[in-house]
């Protein structure tokens, strides 16, 4: 019974997958990773003597244990990559954010200048019609 | 140092500041009376007036959209000077813990080419407490500097490069991980001692909560740990 459960439970989940990226709510990029994992697990409840065959292969006694712990290390494997796109994401914005900061200071700078150059330039043009009025 | 610096080095100070408008006046105004240096205050994202008073006591403001913290406020500082074409920056505290007018032993042997990266120490303001936390990031970092969270510091240009890249930006605080990388990049770091006034306003952005002290040791040793040096330590004492 365990079989069909795992079988059905991977079908939902990719059918849940393929939903999710048809409504624009997971990037391709992610949704590729899930849906392997779906049909893994929905292969594992169509073909449940493959697990058992492993299991002898490798001296496991109790054949369902192995294919927790392989989902366990393979979920474990995706969260530490989430972390590492996390940390990478979060170089990528403070970067954005620093560079924003220094266009503003740039901005600030370049209109003092703008201001003082006006303003000496309105003090030449006022101080030549003075010397040139009779 | 560039061979223009080595006539007339370009020096900019970079200030982090984080609601810091009770002191931050008094800071920009000190320093302008004594240098000529132009004043870099990078608001990190304040609540209170820290940028107006900023601006107004005549210092440049690059406001942050979002709050980086004391060393993402600070590189951001260290990239805007870079980009402007500066050869030396001096960093120090918006608090007013850091004496303006020690400045100048801290910029000499930098300019003079005799170290690249000056760091303003003064083990005495610790407390006990401190200390023993102190102790146990040099053990595992390796690094043998007297005070190695001090922000008052002059870092040179090829410092300057080595903090803005990229990799230096996932870095949280400006102690152990800033240290080991300009490190391991070969560069010289000398310890200065100078006098530090007790803070005038406001709390430290480490030191105000056990949990954030205990999270920032524990982030602190293992990033030390990590990327540690295997050969002999560096950093040197005036």
């Amino acid at each position: 019974m365990i079989f069909w459960i795992s079988a059905v439970v991977g079908l939902l989940v990719a059918a849940t997958i393929l939903f999710l990226i048809r409504r624009d709510k997971l990037h391709v990029r992610h949704g590729v990773f899930w849906l392997l994992l779906a049909f893994a697990f929905a292969g594992l409840g169509f073909a449940p003597t493959l697990v058992d065959w492993l299991a002898r292969v490798l001296g496991v006694g109790y054949p369902p244990v192995l294919a927790i712990v392989a989902i366990i290390a393979v979920l474990v494997i995706k969260i530490l990559m989430m972390d590492i796109d996390q940390a990478h994401q979060e170089v990528q914005l403070q970067r954005l954010i620093q560079r924003v900061a220094m266009l503003e200071g740039s901005l600030q700078q370049r209109t003092r200048i703008d201001q003082q150059r006006a303003q000496s330039e309105h003090m030449r043009v006022n101080n030549d019609d003075n010397h040139s009025a009779p | 140092m560039t061979a223009r610096a080595s006539v007339s080095p370009r020096v900019g100070v970079v200030i982090p500041a984080l609601n810091e408008a009770a002191s931050i006046g008094s800071v920009i105004c000190t320093l302008r009376s004594r240098y000529h240096y132009p004043v870099v205050v990078v608001d990190d994202n304040s609540e209170d007036d820290t940028a107006t008073i900023a601006l107004k006591a005549g210092a440049q403001v690059l406001p942050l959209a979002a709050r980086l913290g004391a060393w993402g406020a600070t590189q951001t500082g260290i990239r805007y000077l870079l980009q402007q074409g500066y050869d030396v920056v001096v960093t120090l505290d918006g608090d007013g813990q850091h004496e303006p007018g020690s400045l100048h032993l801290l910029l000499e042997p930098v300019i003079n080419g005799a170290t690249d990266v000056a760091i303003g120490t003064c083990p005495e303001r610790m407390s006990r407490l401190r200390l023993i936390a102190w102790m146990m990031m040099k053990t595992t970092s390796g690094l043998r500097l007297e005070d190695i969270t001090s922000g008052f510091r002059v870092y040179n240009q090829r410092a300057m490069i080595e903090l803005a890249d990229a990799r230096a930006t996932l870095l949280d605080y400006q102690d152990v991980g800033v240290l080991l990388r300009l490190q391991s990049a070969g560069l010289r770091l000398l310890d200065i001692p100078v006098q530090m006034r007790v803070r005038s306003e406001g709390a430290s952005r480490v030191f105000h909560s056990w949990l954030v002290v205990g999270r920032y040791l524990l982030q602190t040793l293992i990033l030390g740990l990590s990327k540690r040096l295997l050969g002999a330590p560096t950093g040197s004492k005036s």
